[in-house]
């Protein structure tokens, strides 16, 4: 997925000017590991819907192939053909009719690779920024040469997590399920 | 003569999904990975509409839209905007940069079907 790669650039590009002054080497690794963990998952999922995507084109394929098939049988038979041939034909149309149905609506549900994987690269900047506030919270902590209060410490913690929150973009992705999205012709 | 329909979106699944919606109802489907790869795509066909993401790398949904509109040949073509993104103003961003509609994903193919064929009969 190349939006998540390109959100990942440039989280990285921002990171360069901060690893310099890098404190807190535990917590960063930490978050490292979060973000190589979410990256995982990025991969495995598009793995899985690369492969559904191709298993839902071939049985498409042989669907369509069967419906002509059945049309062809359909007009070789002969009008004097017995009922039950007919009957039989008449049931294998409608199947290959309700088959064609269901991998249109498939369609749809197909769709939730890239609604999880902008998710995905959301979660992953989310994770970035806050790791770059606490860094930032460890450095100003450290030069205070530790005579900090718990409760200043714990406001800077506060602090970050809510910059991490302003400087994180908007959520791009709200939708709970699969079902079709609203359209809007302007 | 078929209409030539072109499909920008970063995401490989969501593309196959729109060509094979597209082409099964006789539409010639152009794909383009992002922006600029569109951009480039639309000054070499001649394209009956234009089906794109927002969120994109290199170049971003809403920016083609406003590079499209710029062009002599594109002021008319419908725009449709197919995207995750839901937001009221975001829409509005849309609709300033002169999109002709608006369709959240996931889609629904026959939906899809019937919003393209009001838009370019």
């Amino acid at each position: 997925m190349t939006e998540m790669q390109s959100n990942s650039d440039n989280i990285d590009n921002q990171l360069t000017d901060e690893m310099n002054a890098l404190c807190n080497v535990e917590a960063d690794e930490y978050f490292m590991n979060i973000k190589s963990e979410l990256g995982q998952i990025d991969r495995l999922i598009s793995d899985a819907v690369n492969n559904l995507v191709i298993n839902f084109r071939y049985i498409s394929k042989l669907t369509k192939t069967h419906h002509e098939m059945v049309l062809v049988i359909e007009k070789m038979a002969s009008p004097e053909a017995s009922k039950p041939i007919l009957e039989l034909l008449d049931k294998q149309m409608n199947i290959a009719d309700k088959i064609e149905q269901e991998l249109e609506m498939a369609i749809t549900s197909l769709q939730f690779g890239d609604l999880v994987t902008q998710l995905l690269a959301h979660t992953t900047h989310q994770v970035e920024m806050l790791n770059m506030e606490l860094q930032r919270v460890d450095r100003e902590d450290n030069w205070r040469n530790g005579k900090t209060a718990l409760h200043t410490i714990h406001e800077g913690i506060t602090k970050a997590v809510n910059i991490a929150k302003t400087k994180n973009n908007k959520k791009p992705v709200v939708q709970q399920g699969m079902q079709m999205g609203d359209i809007e012709l302007f | 003569m078929a209409k030539t329909i072109l499909a920008v979106d970063d995401s490989a699944s969501i593309r196959q999904m729109v060509a094979f919606t597209l082409k099964g109802a006789g539409y010639e489907v152009i794909q383009a990975v992002d922006g600029e790869d569109a951009l480039e795509k639309a000054n070499q066909h001649t394209v009956n509409l234009v089906l794109t993401d927002i969120n994109m790398p290199r170049m971003d949904g809403l920016k083609l839209l406003a590079l499209l509109r710029k062009l002599s040949n594109y002021k008319t073509v419908p725009i449709l905007m197919l995207t995750t993104e839901s937001s009221d103003d975001i829409k509005a961003k849309g609709r300033a940069a002169g999109a002709t509609g608006w369709l959240v994903k996931p889609f629904d193919p026959k939906r899809l079907l019937e919003v393209i064929a009001k838009v370019i009969g």
